[in-house]
């Protein structure tokens, strides 16, 4: 402790021109985000209590206004507080100078929630401090965001945990439900931000956000889906000129999107086995219907999650 | 077993827009494995005013396998033979894609005709004129659309008989035997 503040003096204390800006840049972000994140604890805060005393009224309530058309809004939403958030944290790793302070703000976030992921995840923090006002790099900004992305993440486990602990039967597909529609309910403000706050992390959790559009939209609007994916499906095989069935339609085995029948991807796959579309040879067990996008979104959550523990 | 109805509904396709593209598939046998396809010669090159036949067979793995195709006119080109017709492009053997269709390989043929690839040449003799002597191969290639690619009319090419010193009705009778083929005709005159 004593030796981050000495090197975070002499860091300062031989403070060249960048370093100036660089600093007087970081107080005035520090300064604006801290507002934000004030206000976010607020509304977190009081929304925890409002869900509370609202739990049961919520949960009946949406499922009466469900089946509009608006699915990609709520996504949007999504991302956009979800990028808030972050932003939040990030700021927070600059106004604190010393790791103590950053475990104190914890516990003050996810009050009386289990220690387990969180309190794993800001040992990683006090670390990456150290390490950042020993070095005091350019990489600082960056390693900064990546862990404190992976402190969000946990902290989603946290909230998502109290949440349960709260709401005991939320089924994932109709918390969506209920988050497109609490959009529209406009009589109070401070459950829906609560709603949709949560819910951001909660998607976020069980899929990083490139999956996340889609999960959305499948889950709560399947019809919906299945017009999309049919936009760009020919009626008939363009190989053999027979009427493409339901199954055929949903068939697409090479990802530059050439679509045919079953019967033709059987009788190529039994000859040298390419693409009538892009000529490049199928891969193997590619044999994938459309909506099984998932195993993508999860691959790269992994890697994303790998990366983080590397750093650690 | 070839797929009959997918080569059915291609000559459909082509019909409907041979006016745009200038390229005919027509059937030869009852069977549809035997097909002739014409294409006119692109503009702008020495082939341009010419129609030119293609024979075309379906194999039976059709369309898993290319179409045979090989040129029943004669052509002066480097990369189909001026003997036999036969056409060397990669569409029609290792790059066939069961997507495209009797007519897209024609206008395939049709871009080969006026951009030609000499380095991969499928006749050796015309491939060296055109890397060594350009304007030589211009000529002669004109020179070869006239005289083969040209479908001129009866009466044009009994004029052109006759004035080689024929008989009128001499030159009719070969003619017709001949299927219209001036230069059928004219040997038949020739040895007769």
């Amino acid at each position: 402790m004593i030796s981050d503040s000495i090197t975070n003096a002499s860091a300062s204390a031989a403070p060249s021109a960048r370093d100036m800006g660089k600093k007087k840049r970081q107080t005035n972000r520090a300064a604006k985000l801290k507002q934000s994140k004030l206000g976010l604890r607020r509304e977190q805060w009081l929304s925890q209590v409002a869900m509370i005393n609202k739990g049961d009224k919520e949960e009946t309530c949406p499922n009466r206004k469900t089946g509009n058309g608006k699915t990609v809004l709520p996504v949007e939403n999504l991302e956009v507080q979800r990028g808030g958030e972050e932003e939040a944290h990030h700021h927070e790793s600059f106004i604190s100078n010393s790791p103590n302070s950053i475990l104190n703000s914890i516990p003050d976030f996810s009050s009386g929630s289990s220690s387990g992921s969180g309190g794993s995840c800001s040992g990683n923090i006090t670390e990456e401090e150290e390490e950042d006002a020993a070095a005091d790099d350019d990489d600082n900004d960056d390693g900064c965001l990546d862990d404190w992305e992976a402190f969000a993440d946990a902290l989603a486990a946290d909230e998502e945990k109290k949440h349960e602990k709260v709401n005991p039967p939320p089924e994932e597909h109709e918390s969506v439900i209920k988050q497109s529609a609490s959009l529209r309910d406009s009589s109070d403000v401070k459950p829906v931000r609560k709603q949709k706050s949560n819910q951001a992390w909660r998607a976020d959790d069980k899929l990083r956000p490139q999956g996340l559009p889609n999960l959305g939209k499948q889950r709560s609007f399947p019809v919906m889906n299945m017009h999309f994916s049919s936009v760009a499906v020919p009626s008939s095989c363009p190989i053999c000129y027979e009427d493409l069935d339901l199954t055929d339609s949903s068939f697409l085995p090479c990802p530059c999107g050439f679509r045919l029948c079953l019967f033709c991807h059987k009788t190529i796959c039994d000859g040298d086995g390419r693409c009538p579309g892009c000529r490049k040879p199928y891969e193997k067990n590619t044999v994938k219907v459309e909506t099984s996008v998932h195993p993508g979104g999860l691959t790269i959550r992994l890697a994303r999650s790998s990366s983080m523990f590397c750093r650690s | 077993m070839i797929d009959i109805s997918r080569v059915q509904k291609e000559l459909q396709d082509c019909e409907k827009d041979r006016d745009s593209s200038g390229i005919r598939v027509c059937p030869k046998s009852d069977n549809l494995t035997r097909l002739t396809g014409t294409i006119p010669g692109p503009i702008g090159t020495p082939y341009e005013g010419g129609t030119f036949q293609i024979d075309i067979t379906i194999p039976e793995g059709y369309p898993f396998e290319p179409p045979k195709m090989q040129f029943s006119t004669k052509v002066w080109h480097p990369n189909i033979s001026s003997q036999s017709g036969a056409i060397c492009l990669d569409v029609l053997k290792d790059q066939w894609s069961p997507a495209l269709t009797l007519k897209t390989a024609l206008v395939s043929v049709q871009a080969l005709l006026s951009a030609p690839e000499p380095k991969d040449p499928q006749d050796a003799v015309v491939a060296e004129q055109y890397m060594k002597n350009y304007q030589v191969f211009v000529s002669t290639a004109r020179y070869w659309t006239q005289t083969f690619a040209k479908n001129s009319s009866l009466e044009d090419k009994v004029k052109r008989l006759v004035e080689m010193g024929f008989g009128d009705a001499q030159v009719r009778s070969a003619i017709e035997s001949s299927g219209g083929d001036e230069n059928l005709a004219l040997e038949k005159l020739c040895s007769g």
